[in-house]
């Protein structure tokens, strides 16, 4: 058939599913309240689609001229965007995901959460144990400087804990900009060989470790501890699990196994971006407490303690328990 | 690596084709949304620098908000298009051509963080080189690919005084390249079309503005005007 033709006899179907496209096609839902639509109906407009596909694959073959194959492939790919969407995301899968999915994803990943667990946990208890033994060490991981900014923080006389006196608000922007990207920068940073979560776990936990034991020692440690009860036990664990995630990461780089190395590493970057929103949303919610709950000078320690216990009891049951119900082994 | 466009097949059977965009224009759009998110930064910063400490708490959640959230959010409200890439004509999509959902926009702005190492997007640049549609790693990971949107044009033929038939048979793709003349042509200048039909010479019989005038009969004989 001539192209003339064939655009003669098409063209009116061709017209309708592009105007259907214009005014239904974006927004459904504002679509189907309007009633007063005349042009294609909506339960057509799969068939309608298929010609034109069809009507494409025919144009192709017989060699018709790019303008005209250009149209009717613009046609199409608006009308597969259509199709084939992925649904609205619903608030309930957020919810599922959080309740469910991110526990069983760590549960998944056992055995590099484990080992980033012992990157962090191990060097943390060895520098505690060691300023306790040797006051010193300490002036090895900080300056004279930064050693006296962090016993005035926690000193036991002030009536607000562990800052001077900027505004909650001012450390809540500070520790969501700070802790999250410190929290991504270590999951991206496995794509080094798993080199980079490791040197970021056991520094943090050298450091962590090296604070905590110095100010406890100097007799600040009640003032630290109450500090840091609430919001460690989201900030502690999300920060492990990135460092798992990143260590993922490198194993899959490293030692892709019978699988192509990008197939690994696509199939690793999946499950540790999703492991990444979950770290994203514990990060959150420990820069919260660390802004508004931490700080509070006037709560007695054992308010203090019990808080911060149910929240690790909360995390650590989330965590061992969270959606283990439906997939049972 | 030199064809850039993805040819996804759909159910319906038939070839999606999906042009990928190379790291220049991306680069580009980039730099766009890299202005834009610098100039409200500007704004903000203006505005909250009258309140002191809690303006600057406000700053910083805006300073995060603009650094991860800007591209998850325009990417999943408006079809995968940020300022930027919209100023561009490019579109983020899904490798198989349906539009990015939110969990893929999520891991592509991600990982970022890795196709930034160790400086200037370098990752992300040498993943594009390599990859045949140009995707960085986020990318690869989120399963999606950054595509030219096609611009429609309206079919217009070329008008011609009257219909001719070619006097040399014509093998298939030189009846398509006579008929895509003629839907070019009243794009180009006189002197760029009477050049384009000067090649055509053997099929029309004629040179300059005579050709043009018989390629744009042949072209309606083709197209099935008779």
């Amino acid at each position: 058939m001539r192209q003339e033709h064939f655009i003669v006899r098409h063209e009116a179907e061709w017209q309708a599913f592009e105007q259907w496209l214009d005014a239904r096609g974006a927004r459904p839902r504002r679509a189907r309240a309007d009633r007063s639509w005349r042009g294609l109906a909506d339960e057509d407009v799969p068939a309608a689609y298929r010609r034109v596909c069809q009507q494409l694959g025919l144009a192709r073959r017989r060699g018709y001229s790019p303008q005209l194959v250009a149209r009717l492939q613009e046609l199409m790919q608006r009308g597969h965007a259509l199709m084939y969407r992925p649904p609205l995301p619903r608030w309930q899968r957020a919810f599922e995901f959080f309740a469910a999915d991110m526990p069983r994803l760590v549960r998944a990943e056992a055995g590099v959460m484990w080992a980033a667990l012992a990157l962090f946990a191990i060097p943390l208890v060895a520098s505690f144990i060691g300023v306790q033994v040797k006051p010193e060490l300490i002036h090895t991981l900080m300056g004279a400087q930064q050693v006296a900014e962090m016993e005035a923080m926690y000193d036991p006389a002030k009536a607000t804990l562990g800052r001077a006196a900027e505004s909650d608000l001012m450390m809540f922007g500070y520790y969501i900009f700070n802790n999250i990207s410190i929290g991504l920068r270590t999951f991206a940073s496995g794509l080094l060989a798993g080199v980079g979560p490791a040197l970021a776990l056991s520094f943090n936990g050298v450091f962590i470790g090296g604070v905590a034991g110095h100010l406890q020692a100097t007799g600040h440690g009640d003032p630290f501890w109450r500090f840091v009860a609430g919001h460690s036990a989201f900030e502690l664990s999300a920060i492990v699990i990135a460092g798992g995630a990143g260590l993922r990461l490198g194993l899959d780089l490293i030692a892709p196994g019978r699988r192509r190395r990008v197939d690994a590493l696509v199939e690793g970057g999946r499950r540790g971006a999703r492991l990444c929103l979950g770290v994203f949303a514990m990060l959150l919610a420990a820069a919260f407490i660390e802004a508004f709950w931490s700080s509070i000078g006037w709560i007695p320690a054992w308010g203090k303690y019990s808080v911060g216990g149910a929240l690790w009891a909360l995390v650590i049951a989330w965590l061992w328990f969270g959606g283990r119900d439906r997939h049972a082994p | 690596m030199l064809d850039t466009v993805r040819e996804v097949h759909t159910p319906e059977g038939v070839a999606l084709r999906l042009p990928a965009a190379g790291p220049v224009p991306r680069a580009l759009a980039w730099l766009i949304d890299f202005g834009i998110r610098m100039g409200l930064l500007l704004a903000a910063s203006m505005v909250l620098g009258a309140f002191d400490k809690a303006g600057m708490g406000v700053y910083l959640l805006i300073l995060f908000a603009l650094f991860w959230l800007y591209p998850i959010l325009c990417e999943g409200l408006f079809d995968g298009q940020t300022p930027g890439k919209r100023a561009l004509d490019l579109r983020v999509v899904s490798s198989d051509g349906a539009p990015v959902g939110w969990l893929a926009a999520c891991v592509r702005n991600l990982m970022r963080t890795v196709d930034m190492l160790p400086f200037g997007y370098a990752c992300g640049l040498v993943s594009g080189l390599f990859d045949p549609w140009g995707r960085r790693l986020g990318d690869l990971v989120a399963g999606t690919m950054v595509v030219h949107v096609p611009k429609s044009r309206p079919l217009s033929v070329m008008a011609a005084d009257g219909v001719m038939a070619p006097v040399l048979p014509l093998r298939p793709e030189e009846q398509a390249a006579i008929v895509a003349f003629a839907e070019r042509a009243p794009r180009l200048t006189p002197e760029r079309q009477q050049e384009l039909a000067d090649i055509a010479a053997p099929a029309t019989g004629a040179q300059g503005g005579e050709g043009v005038h018989r390629l744009a009969g042949i072209a309606h004989w083709l197209l099935g005007k008779r």
